[in-house]
């Protein structure tokens, strides 16, 4: 709180855009600290603040008009990442910044679930061919649901990788361990596998410029369920269940070393034994390093940051697609990135 | 005063092209809206003069604490740079949208602020209307693009009303006052001539053909009303403008229920606020005056307006709170 102005400034630019400003603000006004931020800095905190308690209370919403649709199911219904730490009361869920609800089901009642949502006024994006294909064969969800009334887009998943990743998820084994959550109509997944779904999305699933918000969610959950007694010891042997064990070892390598998230040392030499291997984590991790650290609000990422970047991106499609899908599937993509650019130039010049 | 301070209290209008220039390429210039401070970089050789004529009475500063927003209008680098030229905007790194033609900066920094105001301003509610204010009382000027609230509040400002925005009705909640959110008014197509002939004197950039809202020219805010942008003014009354051609003036009172939609439905965060927004829209309702103004002639218009008026404050006076 005794930071200069032009500190509070630089806090402020860069929890917003790395999405963890709201959290700073709960957090602040939890502590009871926020009359002693300076107010420049305080309004924007105060704002955001509303920013997420709005799109919270949206997915909130959309969340119990889904269970209603859904509601008679006989198939199990999972909530996952945000909405499921709401479902638990978990700490980590103030703040957040939720854009979609991301919801499972098992794969072979997605059919009946996404019958019922479109009956409920969802649409699903039109997409051409090849990516409805890529949707149905390829990904561990179906393509993203729009309602007209519901201001959040929803995402019905089947699992939490995609089928055809080199690293093969069971949704079985998931699904074997479901918690309730604080709604009759949702369950959660077992506290382990959340921690395990939240590494594998940060660390398989998508590029990792600007995701420290994850490694924050990844420490709050590891604190949380951590203060179980035998919760850290049975994350090994789950994650070896799951195939998870690379991605677990790289959110508690970053978690402790950032954050000093405590991990008892028998169960982190655990982690890091069935984890990457020395060579592996020579390259690996450096990489990881600075793809995941914050650039400087007016700095644009470096020439490092920048080959990391594109090294993890390419990571991120060798183990998403095996190369036989992946090399049509990216010529695709640039295919129709080419059309569309076109039709943008047209349009401005006409 | 230290020569320091003599430096910086230099009205923008009166800074050499060549200063701003430098001081756009390096730290930036800060501009304060009043509700919010821009600070502003940029690449763009024609950027600086396009400023100094529309924030001309603006205080210069090339060094500050605290921006609320930071912009930077860039050129791009590679083939955009030489053929057909362009200019992009972005914000703490990231750009939001498509560029604009290199000889346009100054409308897709309005353009580009104006976005930013409207998502990150959820501190008050964020009313999109134009507001100007007469003897501490705030008249608002709720209505959908294409009405003539820009015309209507260019108009007024140049007739002894103090302008505080012409796009953001920013009402804080908890002061009850409306705040300056001061920018040159964006004037479209024909109002453009009509506030030119309406006003001689009155100081406009130059004009930019074929934006996405057709031609547009800014109208620069007066001295008077960017002294004051700090100063609040108390919900006095609501006028919902239309403009149709050929129309004779139609002044019509309004029902409260009429007006709040118009108030609520037209905001930038309305839902956003929650309880907050409805108890603030419908606080200023239950204060506020409100009438239509369907109008062709705006001689004709500010007449009506100012007819009213005594009425309003004295209504205000008779209950202050």
């Amino acid at each position: 709180m005794q930071w200069p102005l032009a500190e509070w400034e630089r806090v402020v630019r860069l929890s917003r855009r790395l999405r963890l400003l709201a959290r700073l603000a709960e957090g602040v006004i939890a502590a009871g600290l926020i009359d002693r931020v300076p107010p420049e800095a305080r309004r924007h905190l105060v704002a955001e603040r509303c920013l997420s308690r709005w799109r919270t209370g949206a997915m909130l919403w959309t969340l119990e008009r889904v269970a209603i649709m859904l509601g008679d199911a006989s198939y199990p219904r999972v909530i996952l990442k945000g909405a499921a730490y709401i479902g638990q009361d978990l700490g980590i869920a103030a703040g957040r910044l939720p854009s979609d609800l991301d919801i499972l089901v098992p794969r072979a009642h997605v059919p009946d679930a996404q019958a019922r949502l479109i009956q409920a006024g969802w649409k699903t994006v039109q997409l051409d061919e090849h990516d409805s294909r890529y949707y149905y064969e390829w990904s561990h969800e179906v393509p993203p649901m729009t309602h007209p009334l519901l201001g959040m887009e929803l995402d019905l998943h089947h699992n939490i990788l995609p089928p055809v990743a080199r690293t093969h998820v069971s949704a079985d084994v998931l699904l074997e361990r479901l918690q309730p959550s604080k709604w009759a109509a949702w369950q959660v997944l077992d506290p382990a596998d959340q921690v395990l779904h939240s590494a594998a999305h940060l660390f398989h699933d998508s590029e990792a410029r600007d995701r420290i918000r994850d490694l924050v969610d990844l420490d709050g959950l590891l604190r949380h369920f951590g203060a179980t007694p035998g919760f850290m010891a049975r994350l090994p042997e789950r994650s070896r269940a799951l195939g998870l064990e690379e991605p677990l070892a790289l959110a508690c390598h970053f978690c402790v070393k950032w954050f000093g998230t405590p991990i008892p040392a028998e169960v982190l030499e655990t982690i890091e034994a069935i984890g990457p291997d020395r060579l592996r984590r020579t390259w690996l991790l450096p990489l990881l390093g600075s793809a995941l650290m914050p650039t400087e609000p007016d700095d644009s990422p470096s020439l490092r940051q920048g080959v990391a970047a594109i090294a993890l991106l390419a990571r991120y499609h060798r183990q998403r697609m095996p190369l036989r899908l992946l090399v049509p599937h990216l010529w695709h993509k640039l295919r129709t990135a080419r059309h569309a650019a076109d039709d943008v130039v047209d349009s401005a010049g006409a | 005063m230290t020569a320091d301070e003599a430096r910086l209290s230099r009205p923008l209008g009166e800074v050499q092209i060549a200063e701003l220039t430098q001081a756009l390429a390096g730290n930036g210039l800060w501009i304060d809206f009043g509700a919010a401070i821009v600070r502003v970089q940029s690449d763009c050789a024609v950027f600086a003069a396009q400023l100094r004529t529309v924030y001309g009475q603006f205080p210069f500063a090339d060094q500050s604490e605290w921006a609320d927003l930071h912009v930077r209008i860039r050129r791009p680098r590679g083939l955009r740079r030489w053929v057909r030229p362009q200019v992009k905007f972005q914000y703490d790194s990231q750009q939001p949208f498509e560029p604009f033609p290199a000889d346009s900066p100054l409308p897709l920094f309005e353009w580009g602020c104006n976005w930013l105001i409207g998502r990150r301003l959820n501190d008050v509610l964020l009313l999109h209307a134009g507001v100007v204010e007469k003897g501490g009382l705030a008249l608002l000027l709720p209505a959908t693009p294409g009405s003539g609230k820009s015309t209507l509040t260019a108009a007024l400002s140049q007739r002894g009303w103090r302008l505080l925005s012409d796009e953001f009705g920013a009402f804080d909640p908890e002061a009850g006052t409306f705040r300056a959110v001061l920018k040159p008014i964006a004037l479209k197509n024909r109002s453009i001539d009509v506030i030119r002939r309406f006003a001689p004197q009155a100081v406009l950039g130059r004009e930019f053909p074929k934006t996405r809202k057709g031609t547009v020219a800014h109208l620069a805010p007066q001295r008077d009303a960017v002294e004051r942008r700090h100063e609040g003014a108390r919900p006095g009354a609501i006028v919902l403008p239309r403009w149709e051609a050929g129309s004779p003036t139609r002044f019509e009172p309004l029902t409260d229920n009429s007006v709040f939609p118009a108030l609520a439905f037209n905001a930038f965060n309305y839902s956003l606020l929650g309880a907050v927004g409805f108890q603030a829209a419908v606080r200023l309702v239950r204060q506020c005056p409100a009438w239509r103004l369907v109008y062709s002639d705006l001689d004709d218009a500010l007449i009506a307006i100012e007819t009213v008026w005594p009425q309003v404050v004295e209504r205000r006076r008779a209950s202050p709170k």
